[in-house]
């Protein structure tokens, strides 16, 4: 299908999750099909990434000003300044070039099919983020549906691939050890899949354990050291596919 | 026993304002560009809202009723001021942005600036949905105009937008060479 097809009107409602769900799959799967119009919506989409990061650090007003907001204001810029460096990426097409990468726009099934149809997996390493910013459990139960089913595709096709699982807000309690009911699971899934980490957004902790006035206990095999932003722009900027549940 | 209830739920709902006023303040912030007009501009939706709070029938739509009151005096100080929505002038502080922590982003201040050249209309807009994180029917409902406005406004907004910052980024000012991929 031609890029054109779509008016920048319809990615809007794209990117804004205004279009019902089956126009929301089909459009999904053009956007896997078609690197400019994978292009044209990575634009759009970091040009509402810029304008969100743009206000989250202002001057502060009379009312605000108080000796938190410096130490947050500094916190709070070592964040954004890997998210913005992201979204010029992708406004300039430096993230996007010819893979699904960087766009919250696939399954790990769509993913995997795309490279399968486009003759893309071969014996070069593939290493994929799965971004887990939702508490929601039938939601997690779908991303370790679809982290054991990219292991699974992969291992059957013989392609060595590397699975980093980052959680963020509300997910990293997929990973918190008297909360999350998927414990057993995801440690057998790292026990049975060296290639396989997991991590939970270091500022995410601190916000959950501010808000719930105790230690978060998560996993022994989370990483916890750095922010989701960090981890992920890393990433990204290495070449990783990118996928968000 | 109805005396105490009523004294819970003001002081239950004058602390659901005041969780909110940062963010006003910001998305006044986006509008005006000016620390203190934001402030004034916040200040003034707080008291209204205090004072009109039975007029809140739904709670769940508390976020909707304040940004459109935080909008309607915001378009109050234009009037008052003669200004038209092309304004340009308002802001004060691109000083002190460039001089004090805001320095490190070449990046912010670049985005601020070209929305900063939209129209006022494209900007309320774009900073409910893209800032405020507003659905577009919530948008319709704060700014008084129909969804397929918002629809338009949003896509005429990020067009502007895009143009202007690729603009930026093939002149070289942004820092995207920091950050090539590969």
């Amino acid at each position: 299908m031609n890029d054109e097809t779509y008016s920048d009107e319809k990615l809007n409602l794209y990117i804004d999750d205004q279009l019902d769900t089956d126009e929301k799959d089909e459009l999904r799967h053009s956007i896997l099909d078609d690197a400019a119009l994978r292009e044209r919506v990575c634009q759009l989409k970091a040009v509402r990434e810029l304008v969100g990061y743009a206000y989250e650090n202002v001057p502060d007003s009379d009312y605000t000003n108080g000796p938190d907001d410096s130490l947050r204001s500094r916190y709070l810029w070592k964040g954004i300044a890997a998210s913005l460096m992201l979204a010029i990426g992708m406004l300039t097409g430096w993230v996007v070039n010819d893979t699904a990468r960087s766009m919250e726009l696939a399954s790990a099934e769509d993913v995997f099919q795309y490279y399968k149809n486009t003759e893309q997996v071969d014996s070069a390493e593939r290493k994929i983020i799965l971004h887990v910013t939702t508490g929601d459990i039938s939601a997690v139960n779908g991303a370790l549906d679809e982290a054991e089913q990219l292991l699974a595709s992969y291992r059957e096709a013989g392609t060595p691939m590397k699975l980093d699982i980052v959680t963020y807000k509300e997910g990293i309690n997929m990973l918190r050890v008297g909360v999350s009911p998927y414990v057993g699971r995801i440690e057998e899934i790292v026990e049975n899949n060296k290639n396989v980490s997991l991590y939970a957004c270091m500022r995410s902790i601190d916000k959950i354990e501010k808000k719930e006035g105790k230690p978060v206990l998560m996993m022994e095999k989370a990483v916890t050291d750095k922010t989701a932003q960090e981890l992920i722009s890393e990433r990204l900027q290495k070449g990783w596919i990118y996928i968000k549940v | 026993m109805k005396t105490i209830k009523n004294l819970f739920a003001a002081t239950r709902l004058r602390q659901e304002f005041a969780d909110r006023r940062n963010k006003l303040y910001r998305v006044a912030y986006s509008w005006c560009h000016n620390v203190s007009l934001a402030d004034d501009l916040v200040q003034e939706t707080m008291l209204k809202a205090l004072k009109n709070a039975d007029s809140l029938r739904n709670q769940a739509t508390l976020d909707t009723w304040m940004y459109r009151i935080l909008l309607n005096n915001w378009h109050d100080y234009l009037r008052v001021q003669g200004r038209n929505v092309e304004l340009y002038d308002v802001s004060d502080d691109k000083q002190q942005e460039h001089t004090d922590n805001y320095q490190q982003s070449q990046i912010v201040g670049r985005v601020r600036s070209s929305i900063e050249r939209l129209p006022m209309s494209l900007r309320e807009v774009i900073t409910l949905a893209d800032f405020a994180g507003f659905s577009y029917a919530e948008i319709a409902e704060i700014v008084d105009i129909p969804i397929g406005t918002v629809m338009s406004r949003l896509y005429r907004a990020r067009q502007n937008l895009k143009e202007q910052l690729l603009d930026l980024a093939d002149d070289g000012k942004l820092p995207v060479r920091l950050m090539r991929v590969k």
